[in-house]
């Protein structure tokens, strides 16, 4: 599902954030990525939705060499890529049920399709009852549930997610997991880059770290350290 | 790319709502320059229209009388054409003259139905090889003898002078109309950067979630557009006030008879309309244009 071959990432001022990369994550995996900040996590997840181009090396994503996509196809790239975020990125002149409906809307998606798709996911991540709450209104945790809906609403192949729990607490972040590992068993690829010791060891999942922009371990059921 | 009107119509309005005092600043300024570049035009025009008799040269006309013979017309023609001293002769018939009478008097119904087409005097417009006054002073005085001849009339240094006026006069107009249009390009441009930058949240999302540059855009042209079409609306009804505003004074007013042929015709005035909604769909286009173009990279 998403290969890199000796990615390099070099940012200017001869900064490397990811050195010679070969990372190959297949269709359903679970992955998190750890290590000290500033070692390159958030690059790796950038590279992959070609927010970042690499210097060097070559990305996969479904099957697709990402490097030879031509600008204007970048964004049907992109709906096959869920994207989760620390800081949420809600709308928030935008109700709940807006914000999801938001992403179907601007992908040309018919309205029937949103009417009926929005309060399906909204009910999956268990906010049907708050769908003409205003960002907010909601508690972190819950804003966090609306940005997954959102990112998850389309049915992406791949679902990214940088630091999801960085702004919550650890009793919400519990709940958090619950509902990516729910989203990875409908057969989503999953990429988690965290600080998050606790979950890392609780959920047993594939674990790669990286160091100064170099894949340090890269272990099946791993730990965080 | 399904790109919903509804969709467009929706952003377009906000943006145009949330950004209410710089959109007005756009649409005045298109606004004023569209109506003193159409004024310009229309002048120009009038003037034009007022002083077709007099245009290229042209220093003196012999009209025949309305009766003379076509033996008196072809002699008159053969001696117009054999002088060294005269470069081009025009000849215009009566059909052509009474066309030419009803545009320059076409305020007073009265003087129109008080003559026909037979009644309209056949006349030859003559250019001069020099421009000397003395020299066409006599040289119409000669033909002015001949047979089935009515009158020999030379162009006006009013004519003349006012010709010359009103093309440094529109010049200056257009040149200042063409500074503001610049600064009107400026504004929608900068409104449209205002608008971006207050909906970033919402195209950064877009991006992520996979919309389109085009849809991205769309909304954002459409309302520099919008500035555009407005601002030249607005010009519309200047120039069309301003046009019959001086028809009315003209029409009152006993001491500007000489200025009875300055009219605008239908036509001329169509063209202009259509004129200024073009220049002000370009120049919204354009501030747009430069805007998304610039500010709005994947």
């Amino acid at each position: 599902m998403i290969k890199l071959e000796n990615v390099t990432k070099i940012y200017k001022g001869d900064i490397a954030a990811l050195r010679d990369a070969d990372v190959n994550i297949d269709k359903g995996e679970f992955v998190f990525l750890v290590g000290a900040s500033g070692s390159g996590k958030s690059t790796f997840i950038r590279l992959l939705n070609k927010e970042e181009e690499p210097s060097q090396g070559r990305i996969y994503v479904a099957g697709k060499d990402i490097g030879s996509l031509n600008a204007w196809k970048v964004p049907y790239l992109r709906r096959n890529i869920g994207y989760v975020f620390q800081d949420f990125k809600l709308l928030p002149n935008k109700t709940v049920f807006e914000n999801v409906a938001f992403a179907l809307e601007v992908i040309g998606r018919p309205s029937h399709v949103i009417k009926s798709q929005v309060p399906a996911i909204l009910e999956l991540v268990g906010l049907s009852q708050k769908l003409e709450s205003f960002p907010f209104e909601l508690s972190g945790g819950e804003q966090q549930r609306v940005s997954i809906a959102r990112a998850f609403v389309n049915r992406p192949l791949i679902l990214l997610a940088d630091e999801p729990t960085g702004n919550l607490d650890p009793a919400t972040s519990v709940g958090i997991m619950r509902l990516l590992d729910r989203i990875n068993r409908t057969g989503t690829t999953v990429v988690m880059a965290t600080h998050d010791r606790g979950i890392v060891d609780t959920m047993r999942r594939r674990v790669i770290e990286l160091d100064k922009g170099h894949i340090v371990r890269d272990q099946s059921r791993g730990v965080y350290e | 790319m399904a790109l919903n009107v509804r969709y467009v119509a929706r952003e377009t309005g906000t943006n145009l709502r949330r950004n209410f005092s710089l959109t007005l600043a756009s649409v005045v300024t298109v606004a004023v320059s569209l109506t003193l570049f159409g004024a310009a035009l229309v002048f120009a025009q009038g003037v034009n229209n007022m002083t077709a008799r007099w245009q290229g040269g042209i220093e003196f006309i012999v009209f025949m009388q309305a009766g003379a013979t076509s033996e008196q017309l072809d002699s008159m023609r053969t001696a117009l054409e054999a002088n060294p001293e005269i470069s081009t002769v025009t000849f215009i018939d009566k059909p052509a003259a009474y066309e030419e009478f009803k545009q320059l008097f076409s305020r007073s119904r009265d003087m129109i139905e008080s003559v026909d087409q037979e009644s309209m005097p056949p006349s030859f417009r003559v250019e001069p090889v020099n421009a000397d006054a003395d020299v066409i002073q006599a040289m119409g005085d000669q033909f002015a003898k001949k047979a089935g001849v009515r009158e020999v009339v030379f162009a006006l240094d009013t004519v003349k002078t006012m010709q010359r006026v009103t093309n440094i006069a529109s010049f200056v107009i257009i040149v200042v109309a063409c500074f503001l249009l610049v600064a009107a390009v400026l504004l929608i441009l900068n409104t449209i950067r205002t608008a971006m930058f207050a909906r970033r949240r919402e195209i950064e999302v877009m991006k992520l979630v996979g919309a389109t540059n085009w849809f991205i855009r769309v909304p954002f042209m459409v309302e520099g557009l919008v500035h555009g079409v407005l601002g030249a609306a607005v010009a519309i009804i200047g120039v069309q006030g301003l046009n019959w505003g001086f028809d009315r004074g003209l029409s009152n007013n006993r001491d500007l008879r000489m200025l009875e042929g300055f009219v605008i015709t239908g036509g001329q005035m169509t063209f202009t309309t259509l004129l200024l909604i073009g220049v002000g769909c370009v120049i919204g286009a354009l501030g747009s244009g430069i805007a998304v173009s610039r500010f709005l990279d994947v």
